[in-house]
């Protein structure tokens, strides 16, 4: 339902995307597995059209020149212009890296927040389902986004995203900086939601191991190029990978 | 006593001038250097449909907090979505418009004769001896009560969510679906009729003069400074210690120096502690 087709992203001349094509069906998980400035983020940001608004204001603000070609496909038409609130409107909602969660706002408020597009009954019905799939936050209503560990902001980062009804959940690298516990912890909780609500996500990691288990088809991004691609079981059975991105060889 | 009840009256009417340039700043990072000027064109505009339309007052009331929504709305829409994130010509555009609405009042006749509006309630009443008159009282309970809701809708509602939502993080909120330009006029549509709201209750108290314009501008730029900008919770109680120390001066030392009051907090702020006394998202981050 997704898709990117030649994408290319340029920061003034640095070429960050070269030439991605990737595509993510309904019902489906998928992973973008790159190291550190890989261009996982770009990519993201290109989905989510953040893009748009970070070009914008680099260009008032007289800095960078942000050039994107290729196009963006959701359901087959281009969402290439379409600016980013509109982009979330039709259900492509991004939950950044580093969580962004609003720190001064209480966890409650934060997933109150995230229920702007959302109805009335959807708001209550979803933010029972979050309290559910991520019984840890029922303690934490009250607490400042501010104060909260790693894990739980990530937590409320994906709680707060699925308040917004997303049909494709966009996770920029969720599993950043949390003990092993709590990474497993999420990648459950990423799982059943992906089954639970019907959505397709598109997930980045740096380390392809924790998250590998549930994708159903990946990418590896290198310099910003998709150098592999494939099923979980046809990169699993790639020696190149498995030496590359499970440090076994 | 007197001290007392005259500080927290002045406390309330510098929150009421400065609540509206809070909370577009907070919400929108804009500078709104034209507050004054909505607020003064609010109690124009409500003269003129009260004295010459002949409406009733309170629908002349109603009638130029609308047109001041709307007025605070264009301003955003036409003119400083342009320039919105360049904070200098941010400065130098909405300065703009708010010389061209204040010089303009003053080309087109509002100067020489004193213009007036009605108190809401005739006669005074002893607060502890020292007597007050209706108006100052319900000016004062109508400013908590405004606060009060203000808190309310920030936390309650939809829209108010929203805006907390961008006054925090504005890319974070377009990533829910949050429409920055959207919000950021809403918020300035909401600060225009918080600086009408403001000029209705204060203006009964004396004449309305094009000159406090600029006045209730430097009053709001202070509240917001020494509160630290961005926090209208923060302008709301540094309204109380500039409210306060005006009314101490004018009792203590002359009643000429009120202004040299606001001038000194906003330097002191700014050399002591340049985020202001709730410069939370700072902290917080050192914090985090
Ligand atoms: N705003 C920017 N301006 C210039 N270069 C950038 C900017 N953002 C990212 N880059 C560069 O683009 C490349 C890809 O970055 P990014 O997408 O953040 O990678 P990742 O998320 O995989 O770590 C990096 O080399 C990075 O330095
Ligand atoms: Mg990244």
């Amino acid at each position: 339902m997704l898709e990117a087709k030649d994408l290319m992203v340029f920061y003034e001349n640095m070429l960050a995307l070269n030439n991605i094509s990737i595509k993510c069906d309904d019902n489906q998980i998928v992973g973008v597995f790159g190291a550190n400035s890989a261009g996982k983020s770009t990519l993201m940001y290109a989905l989510s059209g953040i893009m748009l608004d970070i070009q914008k204001k680099e260009d008032m603000a007289g800095g960078e020149r942000i050039t994107l070609t290729g196009d963006v496909l959701l359901q087959n038409r281009s969402i290439m212009d379409m600016k980013p609130s509109l982009r979330a409107k039709a259900g492509i909602i991004l939950c950044p890296e580093r969580r962004r969660l609003f720190k001064e706002s209480s966890v409650l408020e934060n997933l109150r927040i995230g229920g702007y597009l959302a109805t009335r009954a959807e708001a209550k019905q979803t933010m029972e389902y979050v309290m559910e799939v991520f019984p840890a936050l029922i303690k934490l209503k009250k607490r400042l986004g501010g104060f909260l560990s790693g894990g739980e902001q990530q937590m409320v980062a994906i709680g707060r995203a699925l308040m917004a009804q997303p049909k494709i959940l966009l996770l920029d690298e969720p599993l950043l900086g949390l003990s092993p516990f709590m990474q497993s912890t999420l990648i459950r909780g990423i799982k059943v939601i992906q089954e639970e609500r019907n959505i397709s996500v598109i997930i980045s990691e740096q380390y392809a191991r924790p998250v590998f288990p549930i994708v159903d088809y990946a990418y590896i991004l290198e310099n910003g190029a998709a150098v592999m691609e494939g099923t979980r079981e046809e990169l699993m059975d790639n020696p190149d990978v498995k030496a590359a991105y499970f440090g076994v060889s | 006593m007197e001290i007392l009840v005259y500080g927290t009256i002045n406390s309330v009417s510098l929150a009421l001038m400065g609540l509206g340039f809070a909370m577009v700043y907070g919400i929108s990072r804009v500078p709104n250097f034209a507050h004054g000027a909505l607020y003064i064109i609010c109690g124009f505009v409500t003269w003129t449909l009260f004295q010459i339309v002949g409406l009733s007052y309170f629908v002349a009331i109603i009638l130029s907090l609308c047109v001041n929504g709307i007025l605070g709305m264009s301003m955003y829409r036409f003119v400083l979505i342009r320039v919105r994130g360049m904070s200098i010509s941010e400065i130098i555009a909405s300065y703009a418009i708010g010389l061209v609405i204040l010089e303009g009042l003053r080309f087109g006749g509002f100067r020489g004769m004193t213009y007036t509006l009605p108190v809401f309630m005739e006669g005074s009443l002893m607060i502890g001896g020292v007597p007050v008159d209706y108006h100052r009282v319900v000016m004062t309970i109508i400013g908590v009560a405004l606060v009060a809701g203000l808190w309310v809708f920030t936390h309650y509602t939809r829209i108010g969510l929203a805006l907390q939502g961008m006054a925090q993080d504005e890319r974070a909120a377009m990533m829910l679906g949050i429409d920055s330009d959207f919000m950021a006029m809403v918020a300035m549509g909401f600060g225009a009729v918080l600086a009408g709201v403001a000029a209705i209750l204060i203006l009964p108290l004396g004449n309305i003069v094009v000159e406090s314009g600029y006045h209730v501008l430097i009053m709001s730029i202070a509240v917001c400074i020494v509160g630290g900008l961005g926090s209208w919770m923060g302008a709301f109680f540094a309204a109380f210690i500039i409210g306060y120390a005006q009314i101490l001066t004018v009792v203590y030392i002359g009643s000429h120096f009120q202004m040299v009051v606001a001038i000194l907090a906003i330097i002191l702020t700014l050399i002591l502690k340049p985020s202001g006394l709730f410069g939370q998202q700072k902290e917080l981050e050192e914090r985090v």
